[in-house]
């Protein structure tokens, strides 16, 4: 009403002046298809005279002559074009739509949206820029990429997987996105499967919009899309590949044998034993490190052909990925082969059908790893006065701890693989009823068959070692009693796991897209859909493979006594999620846009109770820079979002709901294992799923038509988080196999700032820079534990020691606790005119603050400890540079996350373990240090978790770095081979790493409650690679 | 135009109904081929399959015995340093308070074995058949064992019969009075021992002797003394046990179940095991935590020196008494008497050391189980034999005045060790016997308590505190935080 106003008083303005000079522009705007534009604004600046061009694209506008008259045609998702005009002319416009990034596409689910219209928070990531990184993941690509999404390395071996955290960690169970590619559902873990070079682009919903997904929408959606083709295109055939080189990008400082020695002895007299070591002087020793570590290959071969006709596009591809690992080589490997299909055809003038087809097959073989007893803990610990191997040619044993084994051995003796085949697809007929209206069935489908073998030889590590299979050195098979004094070998196992999952979903739905009287654009999506997934097991343990091989690891192969030895076992699930969604959008004169989302789930996660839930979404957004009174030259693109919704989680496993008898019931009568039943998991018939409200205000802007800035600030809170906590031991749920049931409770904050700018600037022909940064700062709370409940205990520090992580009310989700040190004792005195007793305590131990006040370090108890850090980074930041001059380009990604801590816990505190360097500087005597402790293999708290063993681990880290070169578009070397472009480069990922971390890698993941816990983490390889890109 | 467009929405309307309306069919799915714990109990074979897994939490034993040795002066905790395992530690230093993940352990093992019980209880009338009466028996006879325990322990505890409660029940319920508890532990026994076989043709399964054995426990700890002398005296008289040769050969594997075995705990080897799950064992963890140290030498196996004997309990040995080497070893001695000592090496660990180690249940070579052979002995763990039916049965004869009864069973005790007969003047003979003849078998700590002694041997204990341990808070808390703790902590 306002607006008609205006436009009213400002008609009479027109008229009423009428008499004086005037000038009047008429003519015909087109836009780049040299089609006529209807509803173009065509205004003069600082004037209020403005008009819109008619269904004709024609526009005629009249004002009062003056100098410095320019006239501005404006048009949504189009340059803005500005011409000087002194006298009466005609003047034909061609509009030019904009390069920038508010107006790209952005598919928000169910449907697509320009980004300029966009009412949430979403991020869009080219395929280019993940395809460039050169990873074997999409979600390691996605790595500081996208503002207010984390992704952390869980292993850094090949195909290890990472956590992907949209605006922090907001329950205690599942925090993956729901991902989807194609809009076929994808979990995390399989994202291995996912070729990066076949990404056309990377949606990530990150505010309450993404609630159109409902019940699973709660950590996010992150929408892939594939490469698809064009029409009417000749076919282009892209080719690329690239080779390269990882090795380790840390080392970590430990003891030389010398060093070692010295301490050892040192750590034996203070703990009242005779020092192990007679003479000292024995040199560096072995570096286990070095034996371990190893350069190894990487490669990828990626060809492409796409295209299309005038009424199909088509995009196809296969490629190849093979990677060894840093440690363990082709025992740590990973393979791929992807072969892709998009096609898209009219097959008449209303029905388009559109089909996607993945395949993809991977292999990985892995080693142990992230804990005690795997390859590099032991790497770490092993003794370095220790031969690799002995005179005779055997291994080492590193005889005096159990539980430490030679690493080397333990790599040779590791065999297993899995295969994974994935089919992935989709098959979409989209029925157009005519310009405004479309309907869309789909049926999508994700099938896996995945096939895991690993084998056990009979292996001898030393005297009581833990992980001996055999009974001596000589590999004789231990002998099992099957009967009374019935006794049969159990040899080498091998053990085959069989699997298949299939997920299938139906989905139908409508769009409707309609602009009335040029002013009132509505766009509805209405539908339903219906999902399945079902998953089934096969698998089996044979034993006395022959020669004690691999070459015979097979069940086929196994020559044990028939049914003593050899089992099986099998498992089988289903699941299913019914869902109908709507989602109605107003915009009034492309300024103000309103925009609802209702979404209903019934899921068979839960029970009857509770099946079926509802999720509303409001968001809208106001374009300023439309607006006839906004007139900031240096800004071109102003919009203000605002959204608010409820989505949910239903991560938990199937039938929680139920009490089974899953539990172990096993008992031995007669000397013979009798398997009986138990009650497992508690039941909870009330489960239902989380709950998460969020809040997002947000702030889009584009200036000097070269910087694109977004903006975010949100508040999310989930609610009734899916817990299984603690319950009372009366329950009687924690007899073996049995588990306190699933509940809602408990509720977790997640508060943030999000800041994207995009800088691109093309000053000559021959020089274009894109720079772009992100920021995002988040503060996870939790605000409210189970009721009765103080808190939730997460991981333990050390071997049987303190709980070291909680999830507590006022605190981040997995903070540390523990004691807090205040330097060390020096002098017996200074202990005992110490305010605090501290029992125990000697000269060289720590001085623990008495964080109770009592008078007293209590060890028993929780009194004395507090806060020492988390592992939530304060903030994250991305960057990325590009610059291309000529035919040069050069790129670089750097990743930084400052402000988390990470718990130092792949140190074993056994007497005999090697230890890390810094130990050089312990304490030795009265003034000697007030960092470090004395080493004592005597009774010490020094090895109580405390903030001691709690270190910074911000980092800045260049991801990558690429320098190429493309060859002139008319070369002639070019002409004559053919080929429309050519492009070589070379490239570096994780050259440099700034961090005061004394780890291998601080980039590390883990799960809610163990993130930032280093078990002795598989580093991420530093790698550095040749390649080419060529297109015919 | 208008036409099309209300058929457009009819159908998306009818879509949708379609789409709910076959929801709730379409969304019951239920477990494949798992039994769900409502629809169980139909066959007798259901019963059985129950019941082995109300058998199945006695193998957590093992920490209940560690906890009575380590709280005692018979032993120290041990292991690699003091925070390797700290509540039993704290244990040993009479240190202990409501955090403490050992006894919070062992409080939720015993009630999940209660449970279990219980839900067989819950579900005594489904069925009738021939046997049943055994498999209840049976089930009783569980229950009162892992009330007994939980009384021992904690004192004053909830009492759950014959019905599982959830999450909200418990917050209503409860610690019921010691008297309570002991009442109801005694009526399941007494039953079990109505129905219960004399001797089971199955090793493992508990007996009417068994049962028998344990009442007269449980009222020698109530200071019933006459009735603990009948039962006890019942259990003698039946003829059933007798003590076996020689005590060296009491605690092997290949000696299981022999004469004087009234109730054991059952292990096995034949299954791997590892550290994650503790309760989920199915062999011995006892022995390999109880082992030599970095040991590499003959006979043993090498182990993490939990439990070690202190050198007071050492000394209360009488050096000819075959018990005393039979209990402990002297690892340095030992070594020292071998062929090749210098070959012979082990280490210490920063948790203790006394030069002692449990020689009772230690891991020996010829004893190991599968991976990982820390945790896999298949030694059984004797709750009861029937030298321990005699000296309570001594000890209650004793405080009923009937000395030369309680002489007698005390000289059959140290008759069968050779060793020279004592006369029993006071009660301490008694209990001294009780102490040479059961070390590190778990009775000890419980024993000085019962007596009243624990506050003059054991370093550190409270007498109105350590007599009980505290209910670990966090269960007070998640039962609502109704239960007041016990005193002094």
């Amino acid at each position: 009403m306002k607006h008609l106003l205006i436009f009213f008083v400002a008609a009479c303005f027109v008229f009423t002046n009428a008499s004086a000079q005037e000038i009047t522009v008429s003519g015909t705007v087109s836009d780049e298809k040299q089609q006529t534009f209807p509803g173009v604004k065509v205004v003069f600046a600082n004037t209020t005279d403005g008009v819109v061009t008619d269904g004709n694209g024609k526009y005629s506008i009249t004002t009062q002559k003056k100098d410095g008259l320019v006239l501005r045609f404006s048009y949504i998702g189009y340059q803005t074009k500005e011409f000087l005009v002194a006298d009466q002319i005609e003047l034909n416009v061609a509009m030019e739509t904009e390069s920038q990034i508010f107006d790209e596409v952005v598919v928000v689910g169910y449907g697509s949206t320009r980004n300029k219209e966009l009412t949430g928070a979403a991020a869009k990531v080219k395929g280019e820029n993940i395809e460039k990184l050169n990873l074997s993941r999409m979600d390691q690509a996605l790595q500081g990429q996208v503002s207010g999404v984390a992704i952390n390395t869980n292993s850094g071996s090949p195909g290890g997987s990472s956590s992907i955290r949209i605006r922090g960690l907001s329950t205690f169970g599942d925090n993956d996105p729901l991902i989807l590619v194609d809009g076929v559902v994808y979990d995390s873990e399989g994202l291995n499967a996912l070729n990066p070079n076949d990404i056309e682009s990377i949606n990530v919903l990150k505010d309450a919009t993404a609630g159109i997904y409902g019940v699973r929408a709660a950590n996010g959606v992150i929408i892939v899309e594939t490469k698809k083709g064009k029409l009417n295109a000749k076919p282009k055939i892209e080719f690329s590949m690239y080779k390269g080189v990882q090795q380790t990008a840390n080392k970590l400082g430990l003891l030389t044998a010398e060093e070692y020695a010295v301490i050892k002895n040192e750590m034996f007299a203070f703990g009242g034993q005779s020092m192990p070591f007679v003479n000292t002087a024995i040199g560096e020793g072995t570096n286990w490190q070095d034996s371990v570590f190893q350069s190894s290959p990487v490669e990828s071969y990626n060809f492409g052909v796409s295209g299309g006709t005038k009424n199909t596009r088509y995009s196809l591809g296969a490629t190849y990925y093979a990677q060894e690992g840093i440690v363990g080589g082709s025992k740590a490997n990973f393979s791929r082969y992807n072969a892709r299909l998009n096609l898209s055809t009219d097959l008449s003038k209303k029905l388009v059908l559109n089909s996607v087809f993945l395949f993809s097959s991977d292999n990985r073989s892995t080693l142990s790893e992230n804990g005690i007893g795997s390859v590099l803990y032991n790497t770490i610990n092993a003794f370095p006065n220790e031969p690799i191997r002995t005179p005779d040619g055997n291994y080492s044993y590193l005889e005096e701890v159990a539980d430490i084994i030679n690493p080397i051995a333990q790599m040779e003796n590791s065999y297993n693989y899995s295969i994974a085949d994935k089919f992935v697809g989709k098959e979409e007929l989209v029925y157009k009823f005519n310009k405004h209206l479309s309907f869309t069935n789909r049926f999508n489908y994700n099938y896996a068959v995945v096939e895991a073998k690993s084998f056990s030889p009979l292996a001898w590590y030393g005297p009581g070692k833990y992980a001996n299979s055999a009974l001596n050195a000589e590999l004789e098979s231990p002998l099992v009693e099957i009967a009374d004094s019935v006794f049969v070998e159990r040899g080498a196992s091998v053990y085959e796991q069989r699997s298949s999952f299939s997920d299938l979903t139906f989905e139908s739905y409508f769009n409707y897209d309609r602009t009335f009287n040029e002013a009132h654009k509505v766009k509805t999506t209405l539908g339903a859909s219906v999902f399945q997934r079902k998953g089934a097991a096969l698998n089996g343990t044979a034993f006395n493979i022959p020669n004690n091989s691999w070459d015979y690891a097979d069940i086929s192969a196994n020559t044990a006594t028939g049914g003593y030895l050899n089992n099986v076992g099998s498992f089988e699930f289903k699941e299913r999620l019914v869902s109908a969604f709507i989602r109605a959008e107003y915009a009034y004169d492309s300024k103000y846009i309103v925009s609802g989302i209702l979404r209903r789930d019934g899921s068979s996660k839960f029970g009857p109770n509770n099946r079926y839930g509802l999720f509303p979404t409001l968001s809208s957004a106001w374009i300023v820079s439309e607006e006839r009174f906004f007139n900031l030259d240096a800004i071109n693109f102003m919009k203000l979002r605002l959204s608010f919704g409820v989505s949910g989680n239903d991560q938990i496993e199937n039938f929680a709901y139920r009490a089974l008898l899953n539990g172990e019931g096993v008992y031995v009568f007669d000397d013979l294992i009798v398997i009986g039943t138990a009650l497992g998991r508690a039941a909870n018939p009330d489960l239902k799923w989380e709950t998460t409200r969020q809040f997002n205000a947000g702030l889009d802007l584009t200036m000097w038509g070269a910087i694109d800035l977004t903006t975010n600030y949100f508040i999310k809170n989930t609610n009734d988080l899916l817990f299984q906590p603690d319950v009372s031991g009366v329950i009687g749920s924690y007899g073996p196999g049995g588990s306190s049931p699933i509940i809602n409770a408990g509720n977790v904050s997640n508060k943030g700032v999000e800041l994207e700018v995009a800088y691109h600037n093309k000053p000559s022909r021959d020089f274009k820079t894109n720079i772009s940064l992100n920021f995002s700062h988040i503060t996870n709370k939790v605000t409210s534990v189970p009721e009765g409940v103080d808190y939730l205990p997460g991981a333990q520090f050390s071997v049987g020691g303190d709980v070291a992580t909680r999830f507590e009310e006022g605190f981040a989700i997995g903070y540390f606790h523990g004691l807090q040190t205040a330097g060390v004792f020096q002098t017996q005195e200074e202990i005992d005119n110490h305010d605090v007793v501290q029992e125990g305590a000697r000269p060289g131990d720590f001085i623990f603050i008495d964080q109770n006040g009592d008078g007293e370090i209590t060890f028993g108890d929780n009194l004395d400890k507090t806060f020492l850090g988390s592992p939530i980074p304060d903030f994250t930041m991305g960057f990325a540079l590009n610059l291309r001059y000529k035919g040069f380009d050069l790129g670089a990604n750097v990743y930084a996350a400052i402000g988390q801590e990470i718990i130092r816990n792949y140190e074993r505190q056994q007497p005999y373990a090697n230890q890390l360097d810094y130990v050089i500087n312990r304490w030795t005597g009265p003034g000697s240090t007030n960092e470090h402790p004395r080493l004592t293999t005597g009774e010490t708290r020094n090895t109580s978790f405390s903030d001691y063993y709690v270190e910074d681990g911000s980092f800045i880290r260049l991801r990558n770095i690429q320098l190429g070169y493309s060859f002139p578009k008319k070369s002639k070397i070019l002409r004559k081979l053919k080929i429309e472009s050519l492009r070589f480069y070379i490239s570096g990922n994780n050259l440099v790493t700034l961090t005061r971390y004394l780890g291998f890698d601080p980039d590390i993941g883990g799960g809610t409650l163990s993130a930032g816990v280093d078990y002795g983490f598989y580093p991420q390889a530093k790698t550095i690679m040749g390649g080419l890109n060529i297109k015919f | 135009m208008k036409n099309k467009q209300t058929r457009l929405i009819s159908l998306a309307v009818l879509i949708c109904g379609l789409v709910f309306s076959g929801c709730d069919k379409f969304l019951t799915v239920n477990p494949p081929y798992t039994q769900d714990a409502e629809n169980y109990f139909q066959s007798p074979e259901d019963y059985e399959q129950a019941l082995i897994g109300a058998y199945d939490l006695l193998q957590g034993t093992f920490l209940s015995v560690w906890i009575s040795e380590i709280a005692s002066n018979n032993t120290i905790a041990g292991g690699e340093s003091v925070n390797d395992t700290q509540g039993l530690h704290q244990i040993d230093e009479m240190t202990h308070g409501g955090v403490n993940t050992e006894l919070r352990n062992l409080f939720r093992w015993n009630y999940a074995g209660i449970t279990r019980c219980n839900f067989i209880m819950e579900n005594k009338d489904n069925i009738e058949f021939v046997g049943k009466d055994k498999i209840l028996a049976e089930a009783k006879f569980l229950r009162a064992f892992y009330y007994f325990e939980l009384v021992k322990f904690f004192g004053d505890v909830p009492l759950i019969i014959n019905e599982r409660i959830g999450a909200q029940e418990v917050t209503e319920i409860e610690r019921a009075p010691v008297s309570q508890v002991y009442a109801q532990i005694e009526k399941d026994l007494l039953d079990a021992s109505l129905v219960l076989d004399q001797v089971s043709l199955i090793k493992g399964k508990a007996t009417k002797g068994a049962a028998m054995a344990l009442l007269g426990k449980i009222l020698l700890y109530q200071k019933k003394y006459s009735d603990a002398a009948n039962v006890l005296d019942e259990v003698i008289n039946s003829g059933t046990y007798s003590l076996i040769d020689d005590y060296t050969d009491l605690f092997s594997v290949a000696n299981e179940n022999n004469s004087e075995t009234v109730f054991d705990v059952e292990y096995t080897g034949a299954e791997g095991g590892g550290y994650g799950c503790l309760i989920c064992l199915e062999g011995n963890a006892g022995p390999g935590f109880q082992g030599i140290r970095q040991y590499d030498g003959p006979i043993y196996g090498d182990g993490n020196s939990y439990n070690l004997p202190t050198q007071n309990l050492y000394d209360a040995f009488d050096p000819t008494d075959p018990r005393r080497d039979m209990t402990i070893l002297d690892i340095d001695a030992f070594i020292a008497a071998q062929t090749n000592p210098e070959n012979i090496t082990y280490g210490i660990g920063a948790g203790g050391h006394t030069g002692y180690y449990n020689n009772k249940y230690i891991k020996r070579q010829n004893e190991l189980g599968l991976p990982d052979n820390d945790l896999t002995s298949p030694v059984n763990y004797r709750v009861i034999r029937y030298a321990d039916v005699l000296l309570m049965s001594a000890e209650a004869h004793f405080q009923n005045g009937n000395i030369s009864e309680a002489q007698n069973k005390v000289d059959e005790v140290r008759n069968r060790v050779g060793i020279e007969t004592i006369t029993v003047s006071s009660i301490d003979d008694i209990f001294n016997e009780r102490r040479l003849e059961l070390a590190c078998e778990g009775h000890w700590f419980f024993d000085l308590v019962r007596w009243g002694r624990a506050g003059s041997e054991i370093e550190g204990f409270q007498i109105g505190t350590h007599e009980l341990f505290p209910i670990p808070t966090l269960e007070i808390d998640l039962a609502g935080g109704n239960w007041s703790q016990n005193n002094g902590y």
